[in-house]
């Protein structure tokens, strides 16, 4: 009856950002991130990531409650670095590692096509 | 300012691989990597699915809604799904989603005139566009052999009629995603588990006796261990039947001899399994899978002036 639509979950509402930024206001080079739509399937891997990253000092994402439908990534940093460069670069090393799994994948499953490995 | 990469390069090594089931090892990445494709493949590759029924007659027992849902759930061929459009998106139809570009009609007409109860199935509906399907149907066209479907596999029973009942009604299927219905999630179970690392201690063991190996191989619920006949010593014959129940490293230590066997889970190694509801092929799945994921990372980039001159701004603000 007063349920929220389903579309609510994945449709980003006409004049709100994606992303956006806001600078911590006491520590310098710390920062959160507001994605709107997006869930753990985002939030857990760009934590995971911004974790490899040794300028990181802190990264954590969180789902503030299941009927927002948006992720709080906050990051801080050294002073070599920034969040907004952090998250960027984590970003691209994911899209990167996708796109060498989608070729190393297409490779194996043609060479899996002639020639069965046993198991 | 381009960082360092921190890039990962992850390897696969598919075991078994069917239309609609697929087995495969990912390794050296970590597991929100594999969780996040896990989520991607059952909530977010999209299908096409049944989403709007018109009724013009329907005097079967079972009432409209009941029926148009039956026909939401019959999985169909998807594999345009990933070049179609969402019909909220659509721009050639004004929102209506009743356009070639983001649905596909199909028809369904059928009587009872004979004293023997009629079956309504998935073979019934007409469908407008000969590359969506429901999957069954598919399946049979394709099939070499159709002598190899008996009788009992006619399709997917949408209803059953009496005599003088009938259903006619028209329906617009449509591109989704699993988040927004379940009924346009190509996946019918994706799993993943860590590879396990058993080592026995063969020196520990072999203080046991035969009949304490043999007690100690039946304590795993899953048959992970067996006795060689010949030189009756204890070995793995099956570690992924392992289930991290941990009941054969109590029984050692009940038994007297902790550290009989240790089992680790290798962090970085993982053993999936995907089964597909034929709405596209399990290997098409994982692939559809990584791109709908780059797409989503896409989305959520920041953009890069936007980002550096709020950066600069703040910084001349003075904070800190």
């Amino acid at each position: 009856m007063n349920a929220p639509d389903r579309y609510e979950r994945f449709v980003v509402p006409e004049g709100t950002k994606k992303v956006s930024y806001e600078r911590d206001t006491k520590i310098v080079n710390a920062g959160s991130f507001t994605i709107e739509r997006e869930d753990h399937t985002i939030g857990n891997i760009l934590r995971m990531q911004l974790h490899r990253d040794p300028n990181v000092l802190f990264a954590g994402y969180k789902l503030p409650h299941p009927l927002q439908y948006k992720i709080l990534v906050r990051i801080h940093t050294t002073n070599q670095s920034s969040p907004s460069q952090a998250y960027n670069q984590a970003i691209t090393d994911l899209d990167k590692e996708l796109e060498h799994l989608k070729k190393i994948f297409e490779e194996e499953k043609s060479r899996f096509e002639v020639k069965p490995r046993d198991y | 300012m381009e960082g360092v990469s921190y890039q990962r390069l992850p390897k696969i090594m598919i075991r078994e691989m069917k239309d609609d089931y697929l087995k495969f090892n990912l390794t050296d990445t970590d597991a929100s990597m594999a969780n996040a494709l896990r989520r991607v493949m059952i909530a977010e590759v999209p299908t096409i699915a049944i989403d709007l029924v018109e009724i013009e007659v329907n005097s079967s027992v079972l009432n409209d809604e009941f029926i148009s849902h039956r026909l939401g759930l019959i999985p169909l061929t998807s594999d345009l799904a990933m070049g179609m459009r969402f019909s909220r998106d659509c721009d050639s139809c004004d929102g209506d989603g009743q356009c070639e570009f983001c649905s596909v009609e199909f028809h369904l007409n059928v009587r009872c005139d004979s004293d023997q109860t009629l079956d309504v199935t998935s073979a019934d509906l007409r469908s407008t566009d000969p590359n969506v399907v429901p999957v069954d149907v598919a399946a049979r066209a394709l099939s070499s052999d159709p002598s190899s479907f008996d009788s009992d596999q006619r399709g997917i029973i949408i209803v059953k009629l009496r005599r003088g009942q009938e259903l006619r009604l028209r329906a617009i299927a449509r591109k989704g995603i699993g988040k927004d219905h379940a009924k346009w999630s190509p996946a019918a179970t994706v799993t993943f588990m860590y590879e396990p690392d058993i080592q026995i201690k063969e020196d520990l063991m072999e203080t046991l006796t035969l009949e304490e190996k043999r007690n100690w191989v039946e304590s795993s619920p899953t048959k992970v261990f067996d006795i060689d006949p010949i030189t009756q010593q204890v070995m793995v014959v099956d570690s992924e039947a392992y289930t991290y129940d941990e009941e054969v490293i109590k029984k050692a230590e009940a038994m007297g001899k902790p550290g009989l066997v240790e089992i680790y889970a290798k962090e970085d190694s993982f053993i999936f399994t995907v089964e597909s509801t034929g709405a596209i092929k399990a290997s098409q799945l994982v692939i559809n899978a990584i791109d709908v994921l780059r797409q989503k990372l896409d989305a959520v980039r920041m953009q890069d002036a936007e980002a550096d001159f709020k950066e600069f701004t703040d910084h001349m603000q003075g904070g800190g």
